[in-house]
Order: structure tokens, then sequence, then C-alpha cells
């Protein structure tokens, strides 16, 4: 655990304020995506700021740079109260972001690049040629103005970004998820720059999970967590397992465990599930399966929780499970019947329900009425149709009962998808899920974005389901959901599932969370 | 969003393509109209409308000549006189409705111009028998219908006279428009002109496009490479009967430094002028001489009917000889019109 | 909730009308820049036709509507098939074989034809299909090409199957015989042209387009896939037969687009043969917004101006080429009307949701906050 040396700079703790964040709150239909946000960025330091995905840090993010406004709250740059109504107004004040996914032109030369759009700042030509130099001279970042884009790395291309924003005077650099695209040694490289930058006297906000890196490059770290800032701390002073611990929250009123309705039949069967690695993989996935080897069984009234931090797996593992993954080697038996070569209709024929992770995308015609997303998945089965047509009255009078049982608050079920709350979207999809007795519930973050009292009334559901002899495997990011509803927890990591079961009876947060990044004791041998 | 911007760009294509269907425009009306020169005669009573072809007037070609025959009716005749185009690709119902609205608009006698009023010709001089109808280039038969014919291969055998008398490399081509037998027709009889002179002579010869595929009769680029592959080959004088794309056809004869021979009217007149001085000769196709003497006949009280052949002999077609590039064989080709008209040379047609 | 969906069928109904609106004032405002009589050509395109017209809109917007649904099909799943001029020229022509060299008797040889003209206009979609599922190919770029490919295959292939006729010019295939024909009708008296026979079948293949879409599960998963391709994958639906399945669909009834003419009035395929059907199509299915009866006001509409315009050069010496302008303003603006409405009715909703929940929360005491 390294943690930076305050190499000369200014203090973390007493520089200027040049980004103030007071208050800060944003609110969509139904689901609070902010709220009472306080950050203090300071002059010459690299401030992490971390979170979960789904916590709330890409709005904070955004709302920064521009791109959405906050509903209440003030935002300060330099002292001066601004309104940021677009990304131009915030690189006017001097805010410039580096996104995750890259937006340069690959046919053009980096001076094309770096000019585009900002061909007002030194021209075109060689004064804006020399004033490139000047920049990556100056931070180090070795960036030659009069090469063509394709022809340069990962690395490369992140760097021209940085100096594209430093084209365009920004004191303050926000960094979205940096290291996700970038090899070990990438990282390294990056990580020199950030220095220089804090170095000459910007501020660079750097967003990430990944709590190593964190504490390795940052000077201050602010936690985020379901909406709001939770904590800030000097990097100095905390360990990535109390990150972890703030990050994911322990206080929360948790799904309390029931008597354990566990049967010894077992209804999944996954055996040396294993996945490769896309052959057109990016430089940071380095080659790796997407999974590997992955065995676990869940039982009659079980329900399994996997654990792990996004992007090891987990998606993989659902979608694997659902048929959606051509080229995944192994088996998947459902009570003893091999599902392997089944489409995703044939599985959810044999009795899956499924809740995807990202319901707007995977589990909702947003355009259609609430009926019509009550036959989406299940267009093949009773009551939704009556031979090749299907079954319209059946499929509203179930819709209704859906919308009751549920408790799905909307005004009618002619409604389009588009115009519910994150909530009550997902009550919908857990009741259509649970309808047809389903045998196994695969559920993808199930309460993710959603406000508490639906996330309580989804436990519910899924406690109630369990009794009555649901298997249900639940990936989740919330470590208080997968010990409160879990009868069993697993790890994944970089797409293998850790050696042993945690018991959620006896687990704490903490230990998961070190388990989850391989950092602590208790964590698997590492997996090359 | 995403979706809105393809929505839109597929609208866009949609919109394009929609003006790109009435978008063969063209200047607008004629300059050498009743009001040139000659003092015209008081108005009668007669109101002749015509229906023109894609492009109608100002196309340079087919529909102008049509029209100049036209004008010099409404002058010297004293005529009323109206007109209407057709649009690419129309339906069948379109010409009809055109025809008959001539027809409702107290238009009589109404002349067609062009093959593709055919059958709504035929369709609507019978619904409307004491109307007279003309049409240019097609033998559709009806008993209130005349059929403006012309002998193109004997004005093509004429160049193509010309061509074999002028050529240096005993090769020459033909670019056709569109392989219709109308074109068929200028290609027979100018292979027949060139054999006449020299029957060892190299005849290169390409059609641009097939029906119904009719972009041969105005696409330049097409003409131009057609025109290319036959210099390259060893050709140095080309006719074309290829429409708008012969323009095509001159500028490749003034890349290769050769010639090339013009069609319908006298397009050392009318072309482009940096290519007029490639042009040997031009192919005359009076549709103007035609329309007139069918409405001479309307003026004399008897609209005629049935064929009507336009031939070497009233002047129908013929060659000219703007720019002098001829004058020294002007005496051999008038001995072959003189033949022709006389019998002793018959041309064929297919 | 009937309530809920009256109230979405006058949002539907707004769009078109506003889109009508603008393009009668732009339409109007091209006029005056041009110094021609607005009153005279809106007098003209607004007047009632004589029988005749009646006739000529009926026929043209049959043709239109196949044209439309043909582009619908595709659209429901969003796939945009610019391919159906090519389509239907090239299935044209075939049935034009198929009838002309007349193999069988009397209607098995109407039958035979139209069943020729629906798998040739399916195949030659279906190649842009399964460029897209087997290569990716972007279905827009593949039916351009395939209209160009279109062209000059069935400018080939005709002279090779033309008759000689001598004396003209026209060049076309063999003509259908008598007992092939699909009889017309008179729908307007005193009108010297009859309604196309195939006026029925136009009918019926609306019918059948709005029942398999809107009816059957086969449709629910056509719309699903158009509505959200990754919802229909993870709700079990395969996605790439979809696509091709509709793709070949669409191409079907593209292959039926020109038979109105062919078997009511042309009886040949020739060089005068009318085109651009399909790019009509795709206007007609856009302002229709791809409802089957949406799509037939659509095509009226279209048939209409168009006969209405032809005598505008005659009557008041204006080119009809005005109604292209206003034909085009309509798909334009009605694109942006129904995104437009679109928005304001999901604004709408999402207001009344909120609304019921407030509603409800001052009632219930669910005090439970987000915990900070």
């Amino acid at each position: 655990m390294t943690t930076s040396v305050p190499d000369g700079t200014t203090n973390p703790e007493t520089g200027d304020v040049v980004v103030r964040l007071r208050g800060i709150g944003k609110t969509f239909p139904g689901v609070i995506a902010n709220h009472d946000i306080d950050i203090d960025v300071r002059r010459g330091t690299v401030h992490a700021i971390v979170g979960e995905n789904g916590a709330g840090k890409s709005t904070l993010m955004k709302i920064l740079y521009g791109v959405q406004k906050p509903d209440s709250g003030t935002i300060e740059i330099h002292g001066r109260p601004v309104d940021l109504g677009s990304p131009s107004d915030a690189i006017g004040a001097g805010v410039g972001m580096v996104f995750q996914h890259f937006m340069l032109a690959d046919n053009f030369t980096v001076l094309e690049n770096v000019v585009l759009g900002a061909e007002k700042l030194h021209g075109i030509g060689d004064a804006a040629r020399a004033e490139i130099r000047r920049l990556s001279e100056a931070y180090g970042l070795d960036v030659d103005p009069d090469v063509l884009v394709e022809d340069l790395g990962v690395g490369a291309r992140q760097r021209i970004e940085i100096l594209k924003v430093l084209y365009r005077g920004a004191s303050v650099i926000i960094l979205d998820e940096p290291t996700a695209v970038l090899v070990p040694q990438e990282v390294d490289e990056l990580f020199d720059n950030l220095r220089e930058l804090k170095a000459e006297g910007l501020a660079v906000i750097f967003i990430s999970h990944k709590l190593d890196e964190v504490l390795s490059v940052a000077d201050t770290v602010t936690v985020v967590r379901r909406g709001t800032t939770v904590d800030t701390r000097p990097a100095a002073g905390v360990t990535s397992r109390q990150l972890a611990e703030l990050m994911v929250g322990s206080e929360l009123p948790s799904p309390s465990t029931e008597t354990s309705t566990v049967t010894d039949q077992p209804v999944l069967e996954v055996r040396d599930l294993t996945l490769p690695a896309p052959t057109a993989g990016l430089a940071g996935t380095g080659g790796r399966p997407l999974l590997s080897d992955v065995d676990l069984t869940i039982h009659r009234g079980e329900i399994l929780g996997v654990a792990g931090v996004e992007g090891n797996g987990q998606a993989e593992l659902v979608e694997a499970i659902m048929g959606m993954r051509p080229g995944a080697t192994g088996s998947v038996r459902l009570f003893g019947a091999d599902l392997g070569g089944l489409s995703t209709r044939r599985r959810r024929e044999a009795g899956i329900g499924y809740i995807p992770e990202d319901r707007h995308r995977h589990a909702l015609l947003l355009d259609a009425p609430l009926w019509e997303n009550r036959v989406l998945g299940h267009q093949t089965r009773e009551p939704n149709v009556s031979g090749p047509f299907i079954d319209r009255k059946g499929a509203r009078t179930d819709t209704q009962r859906i919308v009751e049982e549920y408790d799905v608050r909307t005004p009618g079920i002619d409604v389009l998808a588009r115009a519910l709350s994150g909530g009550n979207q997902q009550k919908l999809i857990i009741g259509r899920e649970m309808t047809g007795e389903p045998s196994l519930l695969v559920a993808a973050h199930p309460t993710r974005g959603v406000d508490v009292g639906a996330q309580a009334a989804i436990w519910d559901h899924i406690k109630r389901a369990r009794r009555d002899g649901l298997a249900v495997l639940l990936i989740s990011a919330d470590l208080d959901e997968l010990i409160g509803l879990s009868d069993t927890i697993r790890v994944i990591l970089r797409g293998r599932l850790v050696p042993g079961a945690f018991d959620p009876a006896t687990v704490t947060p903490q230990q998961l969370g070190s388990a989850m990044t391989g950092a602590g004791d208790d964590a698997a041998g590492d997996v090359a | 969003m995403r979706r809105l911007t393809k929505v839109t760009a597929v609208a866009g294509v949609a919109v394009l393509v929609l003006a790109g269907a009435g978008c063969a425009k063209k200047s607008t009306d004629s300059e050498d109209s009743s009001a040139s020169g000659k003092d015209c005669v008081a108005k009668v009573d007669t109101k002749v409308g015509m229906a023109f072809d894609v492009g109608g007037r100002g196309d340079q070609s087919f529909n102008d000549s049509a029209a100049k025959g036209l004008d010099k009716a409404e002058c010297e005749l004293g005529f009323e006189v109206q007109t209407a185009e057709a649009q690419d690709g129309e339906a069948e119902s379109a010409r009809e409705g055109r025809l008959q609205q001539l027809v409702d608009a107290g238009y009589n006698p109404v002349i067609a111009v062009g093959f593709a009023y055919s059958s709504a010709v035929g369709k609507i001089a019978k619904e409307n028998p004491d109307v007279n109808f003309a049409i240019v280039d097609d033998a559709v038969e009806g008993d209130n219908i005349a059929n403006l014919l012309f002998a193109e291969e004997q004005g093509s055998f004429l160049v193509g006279a010309a061509a074999a008398l002028k050529t240096e490399s005993d090769n020459i081509g033909f670019v056709g428009g569109v392989e219709t037998p109308l074109i068929k027709k200028f290609e027979v009889g100018y292979e027949a002109g060139a054999k006449a002179v020299n029957p060892d002579i190299k005849i290169q010869s390409r059609y641009l496009t097939q029906p119904p595929d009719f972009s041969g009769f105005g696409d330049p680029a097409k003409g131009k490479t057609a025109a290319e592959g036959m210099f390259d080959k060893g050709a140095d004088i080309v006719y074309h009967a290829a429409g708008g794309s012969g323009a095509g056809v001159f500028e490749a004869a003034k890349d290769a430094d050769a010639k090339a021979i013009g069609v319908d009217s006298d397009q050392a007149l009318t072309a482009d002028p940096s290519v007029r001085d490639v042009i040997l000769t031009s192919m005359l196709k009076n549709i103007d001489v035609a329309v007139f003497s069918y409405l001479q006949g309307v003026a004399d009280g008897k609209a005629p009917t049935g064929p009507t052949v336009y031939d070497l002999k009233v002047d129908g077609v013929g060659y000219s000889k703007t720019g002098g590039q001829v004058d020294d064989i002007a005496s051999k080709l008038d001995e072959y019109k003189k033949q022709i008209v006389d019998g002793s040379i018959t041309v064929p047609s297919e | 909730m009937t309530d809920q969906r009256l109230k979405r069928l006058g949002l539907a109904l707004a769009a078109p009308a506003l889109a009508l609106v603008a393009a009668f004032l732009i339409t109007s405002l091209v006029l005056v820049v041009a110094g021609d009589s607005v009153g005279g050509v809106w007098g003209q395109i607004l007047s009632i036709p004589e029988a005749r017209g009646l006739t000529n809109i009926v026929n043209s917007a049959t043709v239109y509507y196949l044209s439309g649904v043909a582009v619908a099909i595709g659209f429901r799943m969003n796939l945009f098939n610019i391919g159906v001029d090519g389509q239907y020229r090239v299935a044209s022509f075939a049935a034009a074989v198929v009838a002309g060299e007349a193999w069988l008797p009397g209607w098995l040889n109407t039958a035979a034809a139209i069943l020729a003209a629906m798998l040739v206009g399916a195949a030659w979609a279906g190649i842009a299909g399964l460029l897209r599922v087997t290569r990716g190919v972007s279905e827009v770029i593949s039916t351009i090409m395939l209209n160009a490919i279109a062209t000059a295959l069935v400018a080939f292939l005709l002279r090779k199957a033309a008759v000689d006729d001598p004396g003209s010019n026209i060049t076309a295939t063999k003509e259908i015989p008598e007992g092939s024909r699909i009889p017309g009708f008179t729908l307007f008296p005193g009108a010297p042209n009859q309604v196309y026979g195939f006026v029925f079948i136009a009918i019926v293949v609306g019918v059948v387009y709005w029942l398999v879409i809107n009816k059957t599960r086969f449709g629910f998963d056509l719309r699903a896939t158009g509505l959200s391709e990754t919802a229909a994958v993870a709700s079990g639906i395969d996605v790439k037969k979809m696509i091709l399945v509709s793709m070949l669909l669409s191409g079907a009834a593209a292959g039926l687009v020109g038979l109105p003419i062919l078997f009511g009035e042309a009886f040949a395929y020739g060089s005068t043969f009318q085109s651009g059907l399909g790019f009509a199509g795709i206007a007609i299915a856009l302002l229709g917004r791809n409802h089957p009866v949406g799509i037939a006001l659509g095509a009226l509409l279209f048939a209409f101006l168009d006969e209405q315009s032809n005598p505008l050069q005659i009557v008041q010496d204006v080119s009809p080429d005005i109604v292209k302008i206003t034909q085009g303003v309509i798909v334009l603006t009605v694109v942006i009307a129904y995104e437009v409405v679109r928005r304001y009715g999901v604004r709408l909703e999402q207001r009344q949701v909120a609304a019921a929940l407030d509603a409800e929360r001052r009632t219930g005491s669910t005090s439970k906050e987000v915990t900070g």
C-alpha cells in the first residue's frame, strides 16, 4: 500500500480551494441521483472520488462538466460562483474532462486533433504546434504533434486527451476511470504524468473504484455512496479496507436473514464455465478469459450471492447462464438437464426468471406501454399468448395483477414504461419475472438505482419466493444486500470464483471488500 | 436521439430523391420564340397543346426542336399554344391525364412529343374522337392520330459517309444513348453510309445503357468513357446519338484531338463553346419541320392523320455545315443525298 | 385507461396536422418568392377532382400504399429498407415475364406471377438482410447499392425478354394474356378509366400487415426488436433471424408494388414502367407512422397531390414540381413534429405518474429517505 509523498507541492490540507461544491443535488423522475454533495478540491493535488457504480459519481462529474445542471447547491471555481450550462461553459471556467472513451479522430494527426474545435486559441499552424510542444515538454507528456493518432497506443492517446484539455487552458482536469483501458506499465506512466500536473499547480480529479491505484496517486479521497459524499480523507492515513467499508456502507437497514430454507435439491449446476476473451481485446484485458472454470450450485430455496468489483465477470456469468454469450464452454444444468445449446428463449421457458443489470437496455421497451412490457420475455407463454397470437386481454389482466401485487405506482397499464420511476419499473420487472413460477431467478443488481421504499419491497418479494422454493443467483454491488439476502456468498475476481464460500451470518462487509479487491489476507491466490 | 438522427437522415434521403425526380431542370422559356424578328400574323381561333417528354422545353435537343416548330406556328399561323412536360418515371395515368387536360382545356390538336406517349395517345385519342392528335417518333394507330416519323437512317447515312471520307485511320465510332429500336436506326444508317464510301472501314459501336434504364441519354460521364475507349482503339471520328451524354463524347474528342459528329440539332451551334470546333457536322432531325408542317395542314383546314415520314426529300433530316469542316466533301455528300432521294440508294433502317 | 389511449391518439394526429400546416406555409412562401399565384395554385390543388382524377388517385394510392407497407415492415424493426425501389422493379419484371409466358392458364397464371414477384422481391431484399446478419453491412448502404444493380439487371434481362413490336420504340416484355389480367371496376360514375382490381389485394395486404404486427407473437418480437435490440436479446428473441425474416417480408411486400400497374394497365414490363415508387414509399411510411391506416392516408395524400398538380402547368403555368417541394417538406416536418409530440407526450405522462405518486405519498407515510 503506497501513499504518495507530497513532493514539495501544496499541502492537501491547506492549499487554495479551486473547486468548491456545496449541497449539490440532482433528481431524476423518481430517483435521487445526487444530494448534499460537498467537495473541496485544492490546487496542486490529485483528488480521488471513489464509489461503486451507480453511487452517483458520473452524475456528479456531468454536473461539474456542465453536461447536466444541478437542481440545488452551488459550484465555485477559483472562488467565484459559476453556472455551468454546457461543457463549453466548463472549459471557459477552466474545467476539462478526459473521458474513459477517447474522442479522437484516428485519421488526423495529433496537432489536428488537439486544435479541432479550439482553432481560435493558437490557430492551426506553427503557433499551435509550438504550444503543443511547450505543453508536452512542461508536463512530460512526450507528445509529437505530427504523428497520426491511428499509429499511437492507448497510453499515448490518453496523453493526447490530457494535452487537449491543457491546450484549452484547464486548471482543473477530471479523469474518468482513466486506468480502465491501460496495462500496468501505462498506469505507472499516467501516474507520473499526474504528479507532473499537480507539481505545476493544477488540480486533478480522479474517478475510480480501484482502491490501490487511488491510494498510490491521490492526495485526498472522497467517497461517494448512494448519491452523496460520505467522507473525505487524506490518502496518507487511510487503507483500502477502510475505503471499501466506506464505499459499501454497513449501517443501512439491512435485509434481515431468516431461517434457512435451503434444501438439498440442486436447481442450477454450473461446471467449468469458461468464456474466452474477445479476440480483438483491448490492451487492458490482456487476453484474460472473461470467465474461467466457474463452478457453482444453487439449491431449491437458496439464494447464492456473488460479490465482486464491477467488471470482474459478473455480467458475463449472468449472460452465459442466460444463453446470451456464444462461445461459452462448460456445462449449465437446470434440474440436471443440460441447457447447453438452448437459446435464451428456451432457457426462459425452462423456468429461469431474469432481472438484467441494466433495466433500460435489457429489461424494458421504454416506448411501449406497461402491458406490452409484461409480455416481453414471456411472449411464448400463458397468459400472454394463445397460439401464434398475442392474448391482449390475458396480458392486460395479468399486468393489472402485477401492478397491484407488486405495488407498481402508475396511473394505468397503458402508460409508457419510460414514464415510470426506476423503482416502479423495477417492481414491474420483478413481478413479471416472478410469474409463471420460475424455478431459478437470475437477478443482477435488482435494487440498483431504486429508492429505499422500493428496495425493501423488492427484498421482500425475493425472500418470499425463496421460502416457496425459488433458487436465486443474486449479483450485487451492495454488500449489505448480499449479506442480508444470501444463504451463501461467493466472490468473483478476474473471471474466477474465489475458492470457498462465505457465510453471511458471520462475514463482514470489510472481509468481503478485501476479497473482492484481492487485497486482503483471506483473498485467493492472485490469478495472473 | 440517435434514432431521431437516423430517421431524419432517411427522411432527408427521401426528400432528396423526391426533389431529384423533378430536378432535371433547365433554363426557362425559349429565346427564339415568336418575338424574334419576323412579324407575326394575327391570332386565329386554333389552340394547340403540346405535351413534352421528360426534359421539356430547354433540353437543347429533342423537345426544343419540337418547341421550335410550335413557336413558328404560333407566330406564322397565329395559333394559341400551351405546353406541359413530363416528370421522370411518372405513371401512365399522368401521361394520359396530361393529354386529357389539354383536351379538356379546349386544345385541338394535341401533339405528344416522344414515344413514351404511345399508349396514352392511343387511349386518349380513342376517348376523344373529335380531337386531333399527333405523336412524334411513334407509329401508334388511330383515325385521329398523325405519326410524325423520321428517316433517321438517311441522315445518319450522310454523316456516316462524311466520317468515312474524313477519317485518316479508317476507323470510326458510334455511341448510342439507349439501345432502343429508334437509336438502332441511327447506327444502321451510319454504318451503311460509311461502308458506301469504304467497304473495309472499321466501325466501333457501343450503347451506354439498355432500356428501361434511360440514363444513357443524360450521362456525359458515360458518353465520355465510351468515346475515350474508341479513340484509344484507333478511331478518329465518333458519331453520337445519345442526347445529353453527347457532351461527354465531344469532350473525349477534344482530349484525344479527334472529331465528333453531333445529332438532332446543329450542335456546332448549341454545344458548349469550348468543344464546338471538334464537331465535324451534325445529323439534323428537324422535328420542328415536321411539327410545323403538321400544323400547316391543320391551318389549311385538314389535320393530317396516319404516318408521315420526314426524310431527306422534305428536309426532315439532313446534315449541318456549320464550321465549314465538311465543305470540301459537300459535293460528294450532296451526291449521296441525291441518290437517296431519287431511290438509287436504299438505306436500311434495321 | 381508455382516456390514456385517447390522449395518445390525439397526440398522434397532432403531428401530421402540424406537418401539413408547415408544408402549406412553406410551399406558399416558395410560390410568393417565385412570383407565382398562391391562390391559383392552391385553388387548383385543392379543387375537387373529376371522376377520372379520382380514379387515378385511388389507383396511384394503391401502388403507394403497397410501397409504404413494404418500407414500414422494415421501419417497425428499425431496419431502413431503402431498396424497395429496386425490389419492386426486379419483382415486377419477373412477374411480367411469368405472366407473359403464360405457362399456366388464366387465373393460375396470375397467381403464379404474383407469387414469383413476392419471391423475387424477397430474395432481392434478402441479400441485404443476409449481408447485415453475416457481415454487419448496414442495410441502408446495401439496399441503395442493390437499387443500382437492379436497374442494370432489369435492363440487361429486358433486352433478352423483350418482344419486337414493329414501329414502336417501346421495349417491353410479352403482353399478359387477357385471361390473366386483373379486371378493374368503375368506382366513380362517369369515369372513362377504371380502378385497379388490385386495390382489394392491397387492402388485404394492409389487414394482414396490421394483424401480424399487432396481434401475433411474431409481430411482437418484431416490434420489440425495433424498440430495443438489447432488450429483445435478453427476452430471448433471435435478433439475427428477425432481421433476415423482416427483410424478406419487406421485400415480398415490395414485390407487389408494381403489380397493380402490371395487371391493371400496362400488361407488360417495359421502358415506360413507372419508376421511383420505392422512394415515395419511404416518405409515405414516415408520414403514416408505419400504421396501416396512417399509410393509407399518406398514400392518398401523395396520390392526391400528384394528380392535382399535373394540370398546374396548363392551368396556372406553374411547374408541377412545386408539389414535390410540398411533399418533401411534409416528410421533413412530419419527422420533426412526431419527435416533438413524442417528447411532449412522454413528459406529460411522467408528470401524471409523478402526480399520482405524490398523491399517494401524502396520504401514506413513507418517510424513508435516502440515507446520507
